[in-house]
């Protein structure tokens, strides 16, 4: 599985790069719109990764199975990671397009929030003793902290418009010529992620002392 | 439910003899409006006024997490937490009968700092007493319960001290972030608005109902 998804993930790191570097120069931004196929796959990314431990949390609390509590934190460890260069690469966009590197702009507070609590969430399990117990609390956390991923989507329509971030993207909004390698990239980063939980997973299972 | 009672009444009991928690809050927190003023360009003042619900809440939130650290300490000694354990009820309860005492210490510690805010930032909170009074126990419901479920897991947790406010203050952004605008809006307007109590009620809703069915696997040993 873990070297399918690897085959899958070097072939589309190929095809995006080819579609990025014939895509179109934005007319107003200029080369560095193109952070823009690299933050926002990374913030569905992360997204995606903390909404699969929240999912395999509730999973492991009622199945109390390890290889749910396996996936929950790879997928935490990679939604860090996604949602690090997230909130990496938006300054360096801003700082070109909006001429700040941070704004506290409702979105972007909330991607914030978003990354403290999956740290809080991998503090938590190096700072709990027992496996049993670490996967129980960590679960328990993994589930409460799903309830910021909505607050996040829907930060701009909550906190009523004054956002530096576009709304919420809607069919057609991009135009073809950047729609597709758009749709690429995510596609991506959806792989980057899926690869990266295995392989840590996979990792997890194999440091895991063996059953007596 | 008696079970929940119970253990509500135990904890409201232990700390009416003890005051220890309560007056703890109570020193903290007005300790923490103390050095507002020393922190505040020219001090806490009328001037100062549009600071005020933001470091009221702040104010809210330390006393609350220095409380709720203790919540579950007493449980430590003798084992009592085994005893919480075997409770012969859905251990929702225990959690609900926990979170409702936490409310109850909390409460007076907020009002004397309600008060102590009004006579510093020189702000007439009696007109809006009672719709303050509300937004304060919306958000402390929500505070309260996340720091009851947590105070449960970080006791066990080494650094215990530090684990506490760093699982629970990322999830206490929704709750401060509504009742800080809610009470901002209130004190300016007079009126109780509806969109930050929207949020309000719908994380309270949201943490209680999770945090009354994941308690089962917090006691869990």
């Amino acid at each position: 599985m873990i070297r399918w998804t690897g085959i899958l993930l070097a072939a589309l790191v190929t095809a995006c790069t080819v579609l990025i570097a014939t895509s179109p120069v934005d007319a107003r931004q200029g080369v560095i719109a193109n952070i823009l196929y690299v933050h926002v796959p990374c913030a569905f990314a992360a997204y995606a990764g903390f909404l699969t431990t929240a999912i395999c949390s509730a999973l492991y609390l009622v199945r109390r199975d390890e290889r749910f509590d396996r996936i929950a934190m790879a997928a935490a460890e990679v939604g860090v990671l996604f949602c690090t260069l997230n909130i990496l690469s938006g300054p360096i966009w801003a700082k070109g397009t909006w001429g700040q590197w941070w704004v506290w702009d409702p979105r972007l507070t909330v991607t914030l929030l978003l990354w403290f609590v999956y740290l809080a969430y991998l503090l938590l399990r190096s700072f709990t003793e027992g496996s049993e117990r670490t996967a129980r609390f960590a679960a328990v956390y993994g589930l409460l902290g799903a309830i910021v991923i909505p607050l996040n989507y829907f930060a701009i329509e909550l906190f009523g418009g004054a956002a530096m971030h576009p709304d919420n993207l809607e069919g057609d909004s991009l135009g073809p010529a950047i729609a597709l390698p758009f749709a690429a990239s995510v596609v991506t980063g959806l792989t980057a992620l899926w690869h990266l939980v295995l392989v840590r997973a996979d990792l997890e299972h194999r440091q895991a002392p063996p059953d007596l | 439910m008696n079970v929940g009672l119970a253990i509500f009444w135990k904890d409201v009991l232990i700390e009416w003899r003890s005051r220890d928690r309560v007056v703890a809050m109570l020193l903290f927190s007005l300790l923490v409006v103390m050095i507002f003023q020393f922190s505040l360009p020219g001090g806490a003042s009328a001037d100062t006024q549009v600071y005020a619900p933001g470091l009221l809440w702040v104010a809210y939130v330390l006393a609350a997490l220095f409380g709720l650290g203790r919540a579950f300490t007493l449980e430590l000694e003798n084992d009592a937490l085994s005893g919480l354990a075997l409770a012969p009820a859905e251990r929702g309860w225990v959690f609900l009968g926990k979170a409702l005492a936490n409310l109850t210490i909390l409460a007076p510690a907020q009002a004397a700092t309600a008060f102590a805010f009004g006579l510093f930032f020189a702000l007439d909170l009696t007109a809006v007493a009672a719709p303050l009074a509300g937004i304060v126990l919306l958000g402390s419901l929500g505070l309260c319960s996340v720091g009851t479920l947590f105070s449960a897991v970080a006791v066990r947790t080494r650094f215990r001290e530090v684990m506490l406010p760093l699982l629970l203050l990322p999830l206490l952004v929704p709750i401060v972030s509504g009742s800080v605008r809610a009470t901002t809006v209130l004190i300016a307007t007079g009126s109780v608005p509806f969109e930050p109590i929207q949020l309000l009620v719908v994380t309270d809703v949201a943490y209680l109902i999770v945090c009354f069915l994941t308690f089962d696997y917090v006691l869990d040993e």
